[in-house]
């Protein structure tokens, strides 16, 4: 590995040291390994979306619905089928991915606002579902009397039950195999192909490539990964509600890639981890903390539209 | 610096940058020092402080800030400072109430957990506290599984079960108000044990449900379910809804007229809500669960001037008393076990008698053994639009003994399991 190689892994291992040691040196700093395991989750969440907005330039604003899916798919298959987190995370993830697959093709003709608006209807549509459901879903109340189980191998199992920093480093599996699977996706030809339709859709239709077909790939691996994240964040939880599908929370994913910049490929991880601890700290000092979190959001787009990490990396390269 | 620059000049960017990142540290350097002394014994309050249910929230808060006083000024739990952890727990996301649920267990490590006053969330986080094993005392949510068919060994509920309000509260109503009833209904726990609850009541009674509307938590515009409530032409309209819905939901339906032509009734009433209404809204049958203008109880006169001082003037209300008897409750088991080991604790407040002082009621009030439900007195009577006092809205036709009206235990459908 040369010495430019090791350059530019740097960033790649800096953030995997971080990820690997968090539940020794949050704790040390006055965090606790949950709201590490919370950053994760919803930074795998973030990052997602952003495989769609910043990578293929188009804003979904109906991600909390497959994010939900992933949730409630988990949960209702370890209360009302399986008792086996594994099966649980499958289901809610092949449950998220064929919603999305579905509504893809209504809407990826769409650009710009009105793909955005039609994300949120159809978002919109499953939290109706979840909320208004009472006998399956638990309704408003949410689905409770269900929790994330032992991994069991048959020779081997591992107590992410009860054990916090044991669940937090399954999560950290699952969250580097869909990073490692997006990563892939956008070094090979199909993902130079999304970065090119971002750039110019009009240049890219004209060199032949099937510009709807490619977006909705894109939406439905976006989408998929969204309710791994769902999947996870239900388990973190032990429990969902409806809230997790409302359009808010997809404005949140939003807003955490766009906090921490959707041009790069960590950006919305840093955007998470920063909207999750703002929130966790100051939520505890004052009742208006949703004031302070959209203050800051608002400085960031206004001075540091390139997000936290594109300030960084600017200072880095100048 | 680039060289083209002086070396003093400081460009508007910089100063904003440098301003953006004091800002930051202001805000992130607390957050290293929030390891607390560990030799207080420390209570999680895990509430709505914003939402729908933030005027309940707050009440609940002073109540508890004053039984945290009286509690240090006595020598504090097992002569240890007890301290107040607060967390707002938003009215209706159960998520993030679980989330500082979690919160307050693993990071602060309290040695007990109060909340909620939204049923949905006080079912959300009993399933924390119950996994965590961490004694749990619910101040203000009514649902029923709290303590019936979800009760867990570490969960204590001060507030009545919607059933015993129900069942206090529907006699009266048949009487005074008529037999066919129609629902206004918060679509959430509260709304619908509430619901079957009265339902179940009043068939004992004779009296029949001829319709009614499920609103979702937080509805700001009813008139679509007055309308519909008004066409099916019942003799009560029973409104179900608590904290901002209710003051929503009874001043529309007095903007339309419809307290002329029906009865407009419900079970459960707070003053925070009378006190949210134009005078001529105060109407209506209701329980109330605890009432400040009791002048024979002992003890309620001392309490009511002692929230006075820490409210501005205002009267205490039931939720005050909520969180004063949970606060109360969390030290008196302690002291009660000598020790806070949670199993010690819960078993100790087996059919434990809260003293006079804290139940200021006139039968007094006592944790029932095997389902950790608060049976205290219930208030039945109506809302008075002017009584003796500006905060007097309500006025007491009877004082019902909460278990003439708890049903007795299996019938809650509470089967506890003790930790081994």
């Amino acid at each position: 590995m040369g010495a430019s190689e090791l350059n530019k892994q740097a960033p790649n291992i800096f953030v995997w040291l971080l990820l690997l040691g968090m539940p020794f040196w949050l704790p040390a700093i006055g965090g606790y390994t949950e709201l590490g395991t919370r950053a994760v989750v919803l930074g795998l969440a973030a990052m997602s979306l952003n495989f769609l907005l910043g990578y293929t330039g188009v804003l979904s604003f109906g991600h909390a619905a497959y994010f939900g899916l992933g949730a409630y798919g988990v949960g209702m298959t370890i209360r009302y089928l399986m008792p086996s987190t594994i099966v649980g995370i499958l289901v809610g993830t092949l449950v998220g991915t064929l919603a999305a697959a579905i509504i893809g093709p209504l809407i990826i003709r769409l650009r710009g606002v009105y793909f955005a608006m039609v994300t949120i209807a159809f978002g919109q549509v499953f939290f109706f579902i979840a909320f208004r459901w009472n006998s399956v879903t638990g309704g408003d109340d949410g689905l409770s009397g269900w929790t994330r189980l032992p991994l069991d191998f048959g020779f081997a199992s591992i107590d992410i039950q009860h054990n916090a920093r044991a669940f937090y480093y399954f999560v950290l599996v699952v969250f580097a195999l869909s990073v490692g699977a997006m990563a892939w996706l956008l070094r090979s030809p199909f993902g130079r192909t999304l970065i090119a339709i971002r750039e110019n859709e009009q240049r890219a239709r004209f060199l032949g490539i099937p510009v709807d077909q490619h977006i909705w790939i894109s939406w439905v691996i976006s989408c998929c990964f969204v309710s791994v994240a769902g999947a996870l964040y239900a388990l973190l939880n032990n429990f969902i509600d409806p809230r997790a599908l409302y359009w808010s929370q997809s404005g949140d994913f939003v807003i955490m890639a766009v906090l921490g910049g959707m041009r790069s490929f960590w950006g919305p991880l840093i955007g998470a981890a920063i909207f999750v601890v703002l929130q966790d700290y100051l939520s505890s000092q004052t009742e208006n903390w949703m004031s302070f979190v959209g203050l800051f959001f608002v400085l960031v787009v206004l001075f540091f539209p390139r997000g936290v990490l594109g300030v960084i990396r600017r200072k880095v390269t100048s | 610096m680039k060289s083209d620059r002086s070396t003093f000049g400081l460009d508007r960017r910089s100063i904003i940058k440098a301003a953006a990142a004091a800002s930051i540290t202001q805000i992130a350097s607390p957050f290293v020092i929030t390891a607390r002394a560990a030799d207080e014994v420390k209570i999680g309050l895990d509430n709505p402080l914003t939402g729908v249910y933030a005027a309940l929230g707050k009440n609940e808060l002073i109540g508890a800030q004053l039984a945290l006083e009286q509690i240090n000024a006595k020598g504090g739990i097992l002569s240890r400072k007890v301290e107040l952890l607060v967390e707002d727990s938003t009215s209706g996301d159960a998520g993030t109430a679980v989330q500082k649920a979690g919160k307050l267990i693993e990071r602060d490590k309290v040695n007990f957990l109060v909340g909620n006053i939204n049923s949905a969330l006080a079912v959300a986080m009993a399933g924390v506290s119950y996994e965590k094993g961490v004694f749990h005392v619910v101040p203000g949510g009514h649902t029923d599984p709290v303590t019936g068919a979800n009760c867990h060994w570490n969960v204590f509920r001060v507030c009545n079960t919607t059933q015993m309000e129900a069942n206090a509260v529907a006699g009266t109503l048949i009487k005074s108000a008529g037999k066919k009833w129609y629902y206004l209904t918060p679509d959430y726990a509260f709304g619908h044990t509430l619901q079957a609850g009265l339902e179940k009541a009043a068939a004992k009674l004779g009296g029949t449900k001829l319709g009614g509307d499920l609103t979702p938590l937080g509805t700001t515009d009813f008139s679509s379910y007055l309308i519909k409530a008004q066409a099916a032409n019942p003799e009560v309209i029973i409104f179900l809804q608590a904290g901002d819905d209710a003051v929503n939901a009874l001043k529309q339906a007095v903007q339309f007229g419809l307290d002329k032509k029906f009865h407009l009734a419900g079970a459960q009433q707070e003053l925070e809500v009378l006190l949210g209404l134009p005078p001529e809204a105060r109407i209506g049958t209701w329980v109330f669960e605890w009432y400040w203008n009791q002048p024979n109880v002992p003890h309620v006169n001392e309490f009511v001037a002692e929230v006075r001082k820490k409210s501005g003037g205002h009267v205490p209300t039931a939720r005050t008393w909520f969180g004063y008897a949970s606060i109360w409750t969390c030290a008196l088991a302690a002291q009660q076990a000598k020790s806070l080991e949670p199993a010690k604790m819960a078993k100790a407040m087996q059919g434990f008698k809260l003293p006079p002082e804290v139940s200021l009621m006139p039968d007094g009030a006592f944790y029932r053994a095997s389902q950790n439900q608060l049976i205290p007195n219930l208030y039945v009577g109506s809302a008075q639009s002017k009584g003796s006092e500006p905060e007097d809205l309500f006025k007491v036709s009877e004082v019902v003994k909460g278990i003439d009206a708890a049903g007795s235990l299996e019938d809650t459908g509470c089967k506890m399991t003790w930790p081994a």
